[in-house]
């Protein structure tokens, strides 16, 4: 079998790969990323390439047009190397992924940093991984106890544990550890469920650097945080796209693609190679040795967590729908392949169901939904998003399965909430001429999620487009017919950053539409379903990666969340991930989760009669039934 | 002691729509068709009023209709293809209420007649007969958008029934009927969301509720008659309910869907009009206002029946 080498431009990255093998998929081997929602099916079009050299085979396909073909562009998914290969990855299929996003996110930020965000009473703080210091008085005759026992001797002096236990490795190099380090050593110990492990023995005093990890793990994004376990500050996050991205877009295809030939392998390794390095470049700009790092905890749907500790998630899309694991032991961080202290530990969230996993829990945990006397609603807004509906006395919750349009994703100009992306917008009726901001107040480069909401609202106020989300025939100089269908020039290319047009299409707004009409149905069905109305829910807390910009007219007028009060929604950002991070701080919380986690009710949305119809009635602007948003309605008669 | 019948309260009611504008409100038709205004689900009589008789119209065609059985043409015999001596036998002969044009001969594939041509036939059947006319499209949206608003012109003043207007396909024909004085059909596709919808674009657009008619599509007998007559209760249910972007009349295009039916075509004479007649007199159990029927022996059945119905 003769074998090619491809370069990637602008990456510069090459890599020897056999005859017949899919450009995307030597890309991914070599590690650049190209976006490819149906996971290389060749029906999104979103991974288009530009041959620059070389022989190559592809599949007849219609999202390349003939003015395309010319200019040589292929998808990536459809193309096979019969040649050396040189190969550019044009701006719009590539996947965004690091660089720092710190600050620019800074909305949420806010809100995540805050303790235990509402309701009182923190968590107590103790660390998931405790550094303890000890000078262990040396043996002689009267004082023969071994040195493991004389060990766990010096730990009960200064705590009380009960049970403690640790690993061959540790005591094989206990004795030559302890006389070397002239007996004063730091111990790490860790929680691992019921029990405390000596995780780590190293010579002299240490204590004062541990360190942490929490992860959400999204379809769509990962965000990570390094903790200080002593001190429980925060000293920084990072947000990326999962690069599993490049597998599929939502959860059903990524569990298709593990049952293929070494998909699980691609799919882990996609996923931890993400987490490693947002723990590399975290680490490396705090100055902080990845041996200081000593546990991690992470949540996120019960598809991620599977994938990420490669466990087989095909049982979780057939019926009964049944994961494998929803409440799973601390491992070693090193098992599941995340690289921090080798003997480091890793806890995951539990989980509830199979669609409504661990980043709900930690949503509930950290928003306090379960502390509320009123009845409350916890709204997680992305791709697959989650709504618990409860009170201190009950706990529901379901899955809507929104799709990644509010992450930016699977929308013409998405991008995510970070620098340049337009977040509000105004539009005057009548001649529609418009204004935006954009995040840190650079020039636009694409719209994120609280962006389109913005848009959509303000095209529906100035009569741009019609309730059903059709844009009117009107002569103007925004108004034109683009690839698919018609489309809405918010910035034309000379003012946008990246050289081009960033436009909104019919398209787009359907895309936006499924995705409102998911979220909204599915917390209506909720609430009817434990017999409320919805105007019975005192507090609805919304989460996700929208920070503060999100408005909340604007949601409201397309119809995205309930017509209520003003006063009774409240922004938690990123609620999973602070969820994850009081687990990583207290073992209280780490308690508190998991009596969540079984207390909160699964409630399997598709087996609702009413739910077809509830999401049927919301696929319009703001719903058919406009009685529900009066205020938001503007009836113009 | 007698029975006490629990009645149903309704908050809401049906819009009443007036067809066709007599010399009072400038027009030239000799009579109002007068449709809607239900306070009760159809035929429960004590529970509200039901003011206004569901309606039956004759549905005329501009071209000779092609696919029409024999035992369906016998009765227009001579007329067929002359749309004007049609619509004039249909009055004379067999006493119509009104009158459904069907411009079938717009479209392409069967003759693409301009707009022009088919403003004038309207202009034509407007002077020749004095009952309110109905004016339906060839059913192609790019020729409709050209047609119905040069039909709704030359109708102008008389206060018709136009459609249909579809949820891809409403607006240039809003605007034609709202500058001409004429009522809308909204047709949506046995869905009630997209009804309702479509009520509420067309209303957005300034049009009146209580000028629009739903065509909720139907089935006939056989042909998924129940499942129109589920989505026509849904909505009447709404209606009353207070939910005023759906308490407006039905439309039912009875005769075209009844006569579809392979039963109708092919069986001995007869069955045609049975199934024509049964299918009709389902749907005005189901709330139906306006009727659109072809076969005169079945009209003249059906408007029995809503006599026999109404007469307390």
């Amino acid at each position: 079998m003769h074998k090619f080498k491809v370069t990637f431009y602008p990456d510069n990255k090459a890599v020897e790969v056999a005859q017949d093998t899919t450009i995307l998929s030597a890309a991914i081997s070599c590690g650049v990323y190209i976006k490819s929602d149906c996971g290389g099916d060749g029906v999104c079009g979103r991974c288009k390439v530009i041959l620059k050299k070389g022989k190559v085979l592809t599949q007849p396909t219609g999202i390349i047009e003939a003015q395309e073909r010319k200019h040589n562009i292929y998808l990536a998914c459809l193309t096979t190397v019969h040649s050396d290969l040189e190969v550019e990855v044009p701006v719009e299929s590539r996947m965004e992924m690091h660089s720092g996003f710190q600050g620019i996110y800074s909305a949420s930020e806010e809100v995540e940093s805050q303790e235990a965000v509402l309701g009182g009473k923190l968590f107590k703080h103790s660390p998931l991984a405790t550094k303890l210091y000890l000078e262990l008085p040396r043996p002689n005759l009267n004082d023969s106890l071994s040195d493991l026992d004389r060990l766990f001797r010096g730990i009960r002096k200064a705590q009380d544990l009960p049970v403690m236990q640790t690993g061959l490795s540790n005591i094989r190099q206990l004795g030559e550890l302890l006389r070397d380090s002239d007996w004063k050593i730091t111990v790490t110990l860790g929680k691992r469920n019921d029990t405390v492990e000596i995780v780590l023995v190293e010579p002299g005093d240490t204590s004062n650097k541990n360190f942490g990890f929490c992860f959400d793990i999204g379809t769509t994004t990962i965000s990570g945080q390094l903790v200080d376990l002593n001190t429980k500050k925060i000293s920084g996050t990072r947000i990326t796209y999962n690069k599993q991205a490049s597998f599929g877009a939502d959860v059903i295809t990524r569990i298709i693609y593990a049952r293929q030939q070494e998909g699980m392998e691609k799919l882990h390794a996609a996923v931890t190679q993400t987490m490693n390095q947002i723990i590399k470049e975290l680490t490396l700009e705090h100055s902080v040795d990845l041996n200081d790092v000593t546990c991690i905890v992470c949540t996120g749907n019960t598809t991620m967590i599977h994938l990420l500790l490669r466990v087989d998630p095909t049982y979780i899309r057939r019926e009964p729908y049944v994961p494998t694991a929803n409440f799973l032991p601390v491992l070693r961080a090193s098992e599941a392949g995340i690289i921090i202290n080798p003997r480091g530990l890793l806890s995951c969230v539990p989980g509830v169901s199979s669609y409504v996993g661990g980043d709900a829990t930690s949503g509930v945990l950290s928003s306090g939904l379960y502390k509320e006397r009123d009845l409350s609603i916890l709204i997680d807004i992305g791709t697959n998003g989650e709504i618990a509906l409860g009170n201190r006395d009950f706990l529901v919750a379901c899955a809507a399965s929104a799709g990644p349009a509010f992450e930016g994703s699977g929308v013409k100009c998405g991008m995510r909430a970070s620098g340049g992306a337009i977040q509000k917008v105004k539009i005057k009726p009548g001649d529609f001429s418009l204004e935006f901001s954009t995040i840190a107040d650079t020039r636009p480069t694409g719209i994120c999620g609280s962006g389109y909401i913005d848009l959509i609202a303000a095209m529906l106020t100035a009569g741009v487009m019609d309730r059903s989300g059709k844009i009117k025939a009107v002569e103007h100089k925004r108004i034109r017919k683009g690839e698919n269908g018609k489309e809405f020039v918010v910035v034309f290319k000379e003012d946008s950053g990246s050289g081009e047009d960033i436009v909104i299409t019919e398209a787009d707004i359907e895309n936006i539409k499924r995705a409102k009409a998911a979220i909204y149905s599915a917390s209506a069905v909720l609430i009817k379903h434990m017999d409320f109305k919805i105007s019975d829910v005192k507090k609805i807390f919304i989460a996700g990666g929208f920070g503060t910009s999100l408005d909340i007219n604007s949601a409201i007028k397309i119809g995205l969340l309930p017509d209520l009060e003003r006063k009774r929604f409240f922004f938690i950002g990123n609620s999973a991930l602070a969820g994850a991070r009081q687990m990583l701080l207290s073992a209280e919380a780490t308690r508190v989760s998991e009596e969540l986690a079984r207390k909160i009710t699964y409630f399997e949305l598709s087996v609702d009669a009413g739910y077809m119809d509830e999401y049927m009635a919301a696929l319009f602007f703001p719903h058919t039934d406009l009685e529900r948003f009066s205020s938001a309605a503007g009836r113009r008669s | 002691m007698a029975l006490q019948l629990m009645a149903e309260k309704w908050s809401g009611e049906v819009s009443v729509v007036n067809i066709g504008a007599t010399p009072q409100d400038k027009g030239t038709r000799s009579h109002i068709l007068k449709i809607g205004g239900e306070k009760s689900l159809p035929c429960l009589f004590q529970e509200g009023p039901l003011p206004n008789k569901p309606q039956i119209v004759f549905e005329v065609w501009d071209i000779l209709p092609l696919d029409w059985p024999d035992e369906l043409t016998r009765g227009y015999k001579n007329v067929l293809g002359d749309p004007v001596k049609w619509a004039q036998m249909c009055v004379k002969e067999y006493k119509a209420q009104g009158i459904c044009l069907r411009l079938q001969g717009a479209h392409q594939d069967f003759g693409n007649k301009s707009p022009e041509e088919e403003a004038q036939l309207v202009q034509k059947i407007l002077e020749s007969v004095r009952v309110p006319l109905i004016i339906l499209g060839c059913g192609d949206e790019a020729k409709d958008n050209l047609l119905l608003p040069a039909c709704s012109e030359a109708a102008k003043q008389e206060r018709c029934l136009i459609g249909p207007a579809t949820q891809d396909n409403y607006k240039t024909i809003v605007a034609s009927v709202l500058a001409d004085g004429h009522n809308i059909i909204a047709e949506s596709p046995i869905d009630i969301n997209i009804a309702k919808q479509l009520n509420v674009l067309i209303s957005d657009m300034g049009l009146n509720l209580e000028r629009i008619v739903m065509d909720p599509t139907i089935g006939a007998l056989g042909y998924g008659l129940e499942y129109a007559y589920s989505i026509m209760e849904r909505s009447r249910l709404a209606g009353l309910s207070g939910d005023k972007t759906l308490a407006c009349p039905f439309i039912c295009f009875v005769g075209q869907e009844a006569w579809r039916a392979k039963e109708a075509k092919v069986a001995p004479a007869e069955q045609g009009v049975i199934w024509e007649t049964l299918t009709a007199t389902a749907l005005i159990q189901a709330g139906a206002d306006l009727l659109v029927m072809r076969h005169p022996k079945a009209i003249e059945e059906v408007t029995k029946y809503v006599d026999n119905l109404f007469e307390r």
